[in-house]
């Protein structure tokens, strides 16, 4: 099972598997933003390379207009995907 | 344990609650079964996202042997890819250079200690190895 929610503060919620059946329900938060958010994984178990994709695109796309993400609360296990993909030195994980 | 699943990304949900039945039962350190559920997850997606056509389920099989888990995943009638071979990722690279593609397999090679590939009679076997002591990262 996975969510993706908006809170109050515009930060954005995961939880669960992020897989890559769950890209077209990613996509419809992610592709919304336009300016740097706190993606919050406190409750997201699990991250697949089609999860680090979808982060990667949105990423990019804010970077060009000197935006970010900022990526909180990892797991260990999802914190070792980040850094064994190289994600750790693109993103700012807190 | 062995078991077929049908060739959709749906089937995601049934190989983790596989692999998770697969892990209780042998009582497997969380570490090692993120690490099979990871390689898993990405190989099927990528048997699924290359043959969308063909009708065949895919087969996977989980054995415990005394200090390793040993992982096969068999496509049937399918066209060769031997993951062994695939590009290595550059895991340097600035974000502006980076593409979402291969990043998948990278982890996988990451995440396991072994992986075999064969292809016969037209049919693609892919068998991974987790050791159950070393929870290191190979180079």
């Amino acid at each position: 099972m996975f969510e993706i929610k908006m809170n109050d503060s515009n930060e954005i919620i995961l939880s669960g598997r992020f897989d890559s059946s769950q890209v077209v329900t990613a996509n419809s938060v992610f592709e919304k933003i336009t300016q740097s958010a706190v993606v919050d994984f406190k409750d997201l178990d699990y991250i697949s390379s089609a999860g680090l994709s979808v982060l990667l695109v949105t990423q990019k796309r804010l970077n060009e207009k000197n935006q970010h993400l900022k990526l909180i609360n990892l797991n260990k296990h999802i914190h070792d995907v980040f850094r064994y993909a190289g994600f750790d030195t693109i993103f700012l994980i807190e | 344990m062995k078991s077929k699943f049908k060739r959709d990304i749906q089937s995601l949900t049934d190989i983790f609650n596989f692999i998770e039945k697969f892990a209780n039962s042998y009582q497997i350190d969380g570490s090692i079964s993120f690490a099979i559920n990871l390689a898993v997850d990405e190989l099927f997606t990528n048997m699924v996202n290359y043959h969308t056509e063909n009708p065949n389920d895919i087969l996977i099989s989980l054995t415990k042997q005394v200090d390793r888990i040993v992982v096969t995943l068999i496509d049937y009638e399918v066209e060769p890819y031997d993951i062994n071979k695939s590009k290595e990722y550059d895991t340097t690279m600035p974000l502006e250079d980076r593409k979402p593609g291969g990043i998948g397999i990278h982890l996988v090679k990451k995440f396991v200690d072994e992986i075999d590939y064969t292809y016969q009679e037209r049919n693609s076997k892919i068998t991974l190895v987790k050791y159950l002591e070393k929870h290191h990262v190979r180079d």
